[in-house]
This record gives structure tokens, C-alpha cells and sequence, in this order.
């Protein structure tokens, strides 16, 4: 990395309304997306789920995304921009078949990108590989900006899957508790945008300070008990980057209240040395977003570092994981330096950035 | 590859057996009719049962193979192909093996297989389920070979060789000692294209030699 690259201009997309700031602010006193909804399940269960109160399609979203950035909108067509796609099963409005296309193909129409969007589909790590990915073609001179958009909707596909692998909380989830019974799953769209130029941004960007994507080598559909990967990841950029997380530093989290997830990260933090600092996990706010679950949540850690708030992680009471965490009960107004953002997914993927004050 | 006649007639096949030059990457071909390694029919198949045929072929005891999805044995074969043919590959550091896989089809088939499991036979197979993420073929090759490194699933709707250089370009940036690229695509016909990189080729010229070698190898 040889050029600073500045990231900023998040927008959302979910449940909780529109904007970073919004949803940040819903964040703060502790809304949630996440309600039951009637007939969800594949034998007609009630399941709670981070869903829109009418349906909103993938198309729409990305509509939405795109019409609301707050970038230039001469920077969308520029032949210096690219636009990356974070999905994990594209635009399924017309079926399974071809849903990757579809999505590409929308995301293409809204952005009216000079370039075809590079679409990318790691499971639950995409958001932030794509963020990170987006980060290395800026500072390898490939391009001078990248629009990160990630998107992801309910669809039964995904609930009875999910079901089957008995992962679908009773309730609300419960990262980190020690009653925790699962996921909550959800649906959200969210776009940040990277850039080689500070100008191009009317809010000061923050800095995307250092990146890492591993695999766990272990098990497609588990995590690693030992939180391989992602204790690998997380080390690559603090000794690339030379830094040392200390008390100004949070880490938002995956914590997506699986039990081992959840444990695995637990000991991936502690491995690293990180279990001390504060975290979090917004996955009770939005509910497990797939795709777009890397990109919300850093948007959210953006808005963390510029307004020095850590949100507190809705549904955590009791301790419960194998190793002790820091994990913030309520919103713990601090001064912030670094935020940490990670990501664990199916695959045995794992995935991390660190973000920071420009 | 565990009878040691093996790797002298497929020496015979193929120059490249010894440490590849730098112009000329390894690479693997598996079609519906056949494997080719750099281009030349290294083993005959037929379409029915053929990805077996090829893991008889190799001599290979991994059961987990059987259970494995179509996408899933071919990333495996393609992989287990390019160690046959370059023992180098499995001497990197596990942590600088990166991996960047790509298709038009994304996981297509074993998402139908899922859809079909709970729309038609009335119950959501999780065994299904678990492969219906284009990611997954890696997390397997990954297991397989205990890669720790990076992985990157891009969906094209057709091969498009600029973007895919620039994306090993940058995993060879972030560290990487070698890079596997591969075409996996079994939607309409299997195809099936396989890679091996070093940070010796020319990196530059990346995306014509791989445009080159893809259209070269194409039946």
C-alpha cells in the first residue's frame, strides 16, 4: 500500500431506514430491525428476521443505493471509478437460476459504470474482502476510486437452509450471551466509497489502513475451534501495519450468536491479544445480512470512529463464551483511533480491515 | 500420483513437469471428453461418472470427495492436477497460497438441488444447502491442501482476463507465493480451466497469456 486511501460516503439501506447517520442514530437507542414475521419458516413457524416492513426487491435496493450517494455523480461514469459487488446469492427475484447476472446487470444499470462491476460472492466475509479489495486496487494504481456496494435479501432459499442447519434463533439473537440460540437473519443494502482523493468527499473520509483475508483450512460449514483463520488475518495487518491496538481501539465483530461463532471468535480475539478492547456485534440491530452484512456494519464502525460512540451489542447480557471478551452492554461514548472490523463465513473464510482517522 | 511411472509418461506429455518456465504456467483443462495438462489430452474421459474416472486416475484416497458437489470436485481434481504435475506446489508457506476462482454460473446446479430438496421432496437438506455458495469449492481445496491464504470468488458472465490478471497482480501484492487462477464452470458444459502462477511469470503480460492459453486449450 503505498498511497493513503480514504473511505467514506456510507450509505444504508434497511429496515431500520435510510443513511448512515439514521441508522446509526436508530442504532443508539437501541432499535432493531429484527421482528417476528408470520409464516417465515418452511413449516409456517413465526421466525424472527432483520426484514423490511413491505419487501423491497434487490433491484430496488440498489437503486436506492445508488440514487442516494453522496459522491459526484460524474465519479460513477468516470473510467477511473470501478464498482464492486458484494453478494452472497445476487438478485433472486426471478428464481435462483442466473441470480448473479441479474445482479450484476442491476448494479451495472444504477451505477452506470464506465467498467463492468467486479461482483464478488465469499459467503459472510464478502462485505469486508470486497472493502479491502477495493482498498488494494486504489493503492496499486489500477484505478482512483471504487464504489463498494453490498446487497443481500430474505428470500425462503436462505430461511430454510439456514433451518436446516438448526442455526435460526428462538427469539432475537443473542451475540456473545451465554442463552444464545442462533441467527437472526436479515436483509440490507449498503455502499461506501474508497478513493485515492480526499476532495472527492463532502463529509472528511476516515482511512482504510490495512486489510487481510484467510481460511480457517478446516471445515466448510464450522468454524475453526482454535479461531484459525481468523486469528491469521488479524495478525497480518497489525504486523504489517506495525500497529498495536491499545485502549483507543474497538472491534466490531461478526458475532453472529451462533455458539461457535461466537466461541471462535472469542478465542481468534484472545489469540490476538484483542480481548481486552472493547467489541461489538451488530447482528441484533440488522440480523445476519449475508452479503451486505460486511458493508453495513462498517459503515457503522465509520460512523463509530467519527462520532467516538461504540453502540452497545443489543442482546447481550451474560457472559458466555469460551474465552472472555470485552463485549460492550451499553453505548460507551470513548475516543477512538482505530476501529477493527471482522468477518467470519461458510467457506471457512475470514476476513479483516482496519479503519482510522484520515 | 502415488506409482512412480506415472509422472515419467506424463513427463513425456508435458515439458512443463519440471520447474515451469516463465512464460508458460501449468495449467489444467477438464471437458467433458477429456484432461488436458498445458493443452495436450493427458487422460480420455466419458461424460457419465468422468470426474470419478479422473480421481481414479490420480490415485488418491480423500473420501470426503464423494460428498462433495459437482463445482466442489472439480476445484479439487483441478488442484489435485496441478500438484501432480508441479510437486512445487505443495512446498509453500501455508499461508501464501492464494486462490482466485471464477464462473458465469455461479453455484447454479447445487442450488437447484437444494430448491429441489424442499420445493419437491419436502425437506431442506442441509448436506445441499452447505454447497450452495460459489466460495465453497475453495474452503474445500483449502481443507484439502490446509491453505490458509487468500481466496476471492469473482463472477464473470464471461472470462474477462484484464480484470482476472489485475486480481492476481494484487494477491501476489498482498504476499502470496503462488496463485492458483481457475475457470470453474459446469452449468451448461464442464469448464474447467486451472492455473498455476508465481510472482517469476510475467506478471504484466498476464492477462494475454492467460487469454491465450484459455482459447488455446478450449475444445
Amino acid at each position: 500500500m503505498n498511497r493513503p486511501v480514504y473511505i467514506g460516503a456510507e450509505y444504508l439501506c434497511t429496515p431500520l431506514g435510510r443513511g448512515a447517520k439514521e441508522n446509526f442514530a436508530q442504532l443508539l437507542l437501541g432499535h432493531s430491525a429484527v421482528r417476528p414475521v408470520a409464516n417465515a419458516g418452511f413449516n409456517q413457524e413465526t421466525l424472527h428476521l432483520g426484514a423490511f416492513a413491505q419487501p423491497c426487491s434487490f433491484d430496488e435496493l440498489i437503486g436506492d443505493a445508488f440514487a442516494n450517494l453522496d459522491i459526484d455523480p460524474e465519479l460513477l461514469t468516470s473510467p477511473k471509478t470501478r464498482v464492486m459487488l458484494s453478494t452472497t446469492k445476487g438478485d433472486l427475484t426471478n428464481g435462483i437460476e442466473g441470480a448473479m447476472q441479474r445482479a450484476m446487470e442491476s448494479v451495472q444499470r444504477h451505477s452506470r459504470s464506465f467498467h463492468p462491476p467486479l461482483v464478488f460472492s465469499n459467503a459472510c466475509i464478502t462485505g469486508v474482502s470486497v472493502l479491502n479489495k477495493a482498498a488494494e486496487y486504489i493503492a496499486a494504481g489500477l484505478c482512483e476510486h471504487v464504489i463498494v456496494v453490498g446487497c443481500d435479501v430474505l428470500s425462503p432459499f436462505v430461511i430454510y437452509g439456514f433451518q436446516s442447519l438448526f442455526a435460526i434463533a428462538d427469539g432475537r439473537c443473542k451475540p456473545y450471551d451465554a442463552h444464545r440460540s442462533g441467527i437472526n437473519l436479515g436483509e440490507a443494502c449498503g455502499a461506501i466509497v474508497l478513493s485515492a482523493s480526499r476532495s472527492i468527499f463532502a463529509e472528511p473520509p476516515l482511512i482504510h489502513a490495512g486489510g487481510s483475508v484467510t481460511n480457517d483450512a478446516n471445515h466448510i460449514s464450522g468454524p475453526s475451534r482454535t479461531g484459525e483463520g481468523l486469528h491469521r488475518s488479524i495478525t497480518q495487518i497489525l504486523l504489517k501495519k506495525n500497529i498495536n491496538l491499545n485502549k483507543a481501539s474497538y472491534t466490531c465483530a461478526h458475532g453472529t450468536a451462533t455458539r461457535f461463532n461466537d466461541d471462535m471468535e472469542s478465542v481468534a480475539f484472545t489469540r490476538s491479544k484483542l480481548s481486552e478492547i472493547p467489541v461489538n456485534s451488530l447482528k441484533a440491530y440488522f440480523g445476519h445480512t449475508l452479503g451486505a452484512a460486511g458493508v453495513i456494519e462498517t459503515a457503522m464502525a465509520m460512523q463509530s470512529l467519527r462520532q467516538d460512540i461504540i453502540p452497545a451489542t443489543l442482546g447481550y447480557e451474560t457472559p458466555g463464551t469460551a474465552e472472555p471478551l470485552n463485549v460492550i452492554r451499553e453505548n460507551l461514548a470513548t475516543q477512538l483511533e482505530f476501529v477493527l472490523k471482522t468477518a467470519s463465513g461458510f467457506g471457512g473464510g475470514n476476513a479483516s480491515l482496519l479503519l482510522t482517522r484520515s | 500420483m502415488n506409482q512412480p511411472s506415472k509422472p515419467s509418461q506424463l513427463s513425456k506429455l508435458s515439458p512443463l513437469s519440471k520447474p515451469s518456465p516463465p512464460s508458460k504456467p501449468l495449467n489444467v483443462r477438464i471437458t467433458n471428453t477429456g484432461v488436458y495438462l498445458n493443452g495436450r489430452l493427458l487422460l480420455p474421459i466419458t461424460a457419465d461418472d468422468s470426474l470419478t474416472a479422473i480421481y481414479r486416475h490420480l490415485e488418491t484416497d480423500y473420501p470426503k470427495f464423494h460428498k462433495m458437489d459437482e463445482l466442489s470436485k472439480s476445484a479439487f481434481l483441478g488442484v489435485e492436477l496441478l500438484k501432480a504435475h508441479d510437486p512445487l506446489l505443495s512446498t509453500y508457506n501455508e499461508d501464501k497460497v492464494s486462490l482466485l476462482f471464477c464462473n458465469c454460473s455461479s453455484c447454479d446446479s447445487s442450488d437447484l438441488k437444494f430448491e429441489q430438496s424442499y420445493a419437491v421432496n419436502g425437506s431442506a437438506s442441509p448436506s445441499h444447502f452447505v454447497y450452495t455458495l460459489p466460495n465453497i469449492m475453495m474452503g474445500e481445496v483449502a481443507i484439502r491442501n490446509k491453505w490458509y491464504g487468500e481466496q476471492q470468488f469473482l463472477f464473470q458472465p464471461a472470462p474477462d482476463f484484464t480484470v482476472i490478471a489485475e486480481n492476481l497482480v494484487l494477491l501476489f501484492n498482498n504476499g502470496a507465493e503462488a496463485c492458483i487462477f481457475a475457470w470453474v464452470d459446469i452449468r451448461e458444459k464442464r469448464d474447467v480451466f486451472f492455473v498455476l502462477l508465481t510472482p517469476q511469470h510475467d506478471i504484466p503480460s498476464l492477462a494475454s497469456a492467460l487469454e491465450k492459453l484459455y482459447i488455446t486449450t478450449h475444445d
